[in-house]
């Protein structure tokens, strides 16, 4: 899809467009597998923490509150990509 | 790459028919008349570059941004005398495994090399160039992206660009 056309979907409050678009991102073209692919991040991301572990809230804060909200945004789609590899069950061929 | 791949199967059969389909708007369409270059001087003399949207780097530079969702407007430079094993591929939406088996199939900087030794091609740039095939914006990609790179590629002097599309 074109800027354009995700520029005209938010100004209209389209929204299917929009999550299309990242599912067809996140899946190569494929929606079904994109919806998926979110899935499994969400999953991964779930996992490390169901043992309370200590985590590092002042580093989370501190980068919340630092950071401009396009580079927070960039670090979102970053984190997803990057625990779908950390799955194992990775759809893509290549690197990030 | 929705599936990783093999060395045999043609992968998702069709994509190309059915891309406007998925990607509204993000075919372009030119109707600038561009008229073709002619080499002014045999390839035997020539100094020939290589552009590649395969997304090869050199080891140690800023990965290409994969993961952004409009896609990567820069470009890097690769030595043209560089080794293979001091390069890498930063790209997930073409299957390379066999590019990582042997880069050449992708970007064939040996062949081109070889091709210069045997004097088959005059000279080759002092580099070439790769960038990802992803971006979202047609309109910054012609005006940052192919801008900044076609200079580039002036810059270095060449007769001549070889270009190869992942």
């Amino acid at each position: 899809m074109s800027l354009q056309y995700l520029k005209e979907a938010v100004a209209n409050n389209e929204t299917d467009k929009l999550i299309r678009y990242v599912r067809l991102h996140l899946g190569d073209g494929n929606e079904t597998a994109g919806r998926e692919e979110i899935d499994k991040a969400w999953i991964e991301a779930l996992t490390p923490l169901l043992d309370v572990p200590t985590t590092d809230r002042a580093f989370i804060f501190k980068t919340l509150a630092e950071q401009d909200t396009a580079t927070l945004a960039h670090l979102f789609f970053h984190l997803h990509f990057y625990f779908v590899q950390r799955s194992g069950k990775w759809i893509h061929d290549g690197q990030l | 790459m929705t599936v990783n791949s093999n060395d045999t199967a043609q992968l998702r059969p069709g994509l190309w028919g059915t891309i406007n389909e998925r990607y509204p708007g993000v075919m372009i369409t030119k109707d600038d008349f561009i008229p073709l270059a002619h080499l002014k001087r045999p390839l035997s003399e020539a100094r020939l570059t290589f552009i590649s949207s395969a997304g090869v780097q050199p080891k140690g530079t800023m990965p290409f941004d994969v993961v952004h969702p409009v896609g990567d407007y820069s470009f890097r430079r690769v030595p043209s005398g560089a080794k293979v094993d001091d390069l890498e591929i930063h790209q997930i939406k073409y299957p390379t495994n066999g590019a990582s088996r042997d880069l050449n199939v992708i970007f064939p900087i040996e062949r081109l090399q070889e091709l210069k030794a045997e004097s088959v091609i005059g000279a080759l740039t002092p580099n070439f160039f790769s960038f990802i095939g992803y971006q979202m914006d047609p309109a910054t990609f012609e005006s940052t992206l192919a801008e900044d790179m076609a200079s580039a590629v002036v810059a270095d002097g060449a007769d001549a660009a070889l270009l190869c599309p992942a």
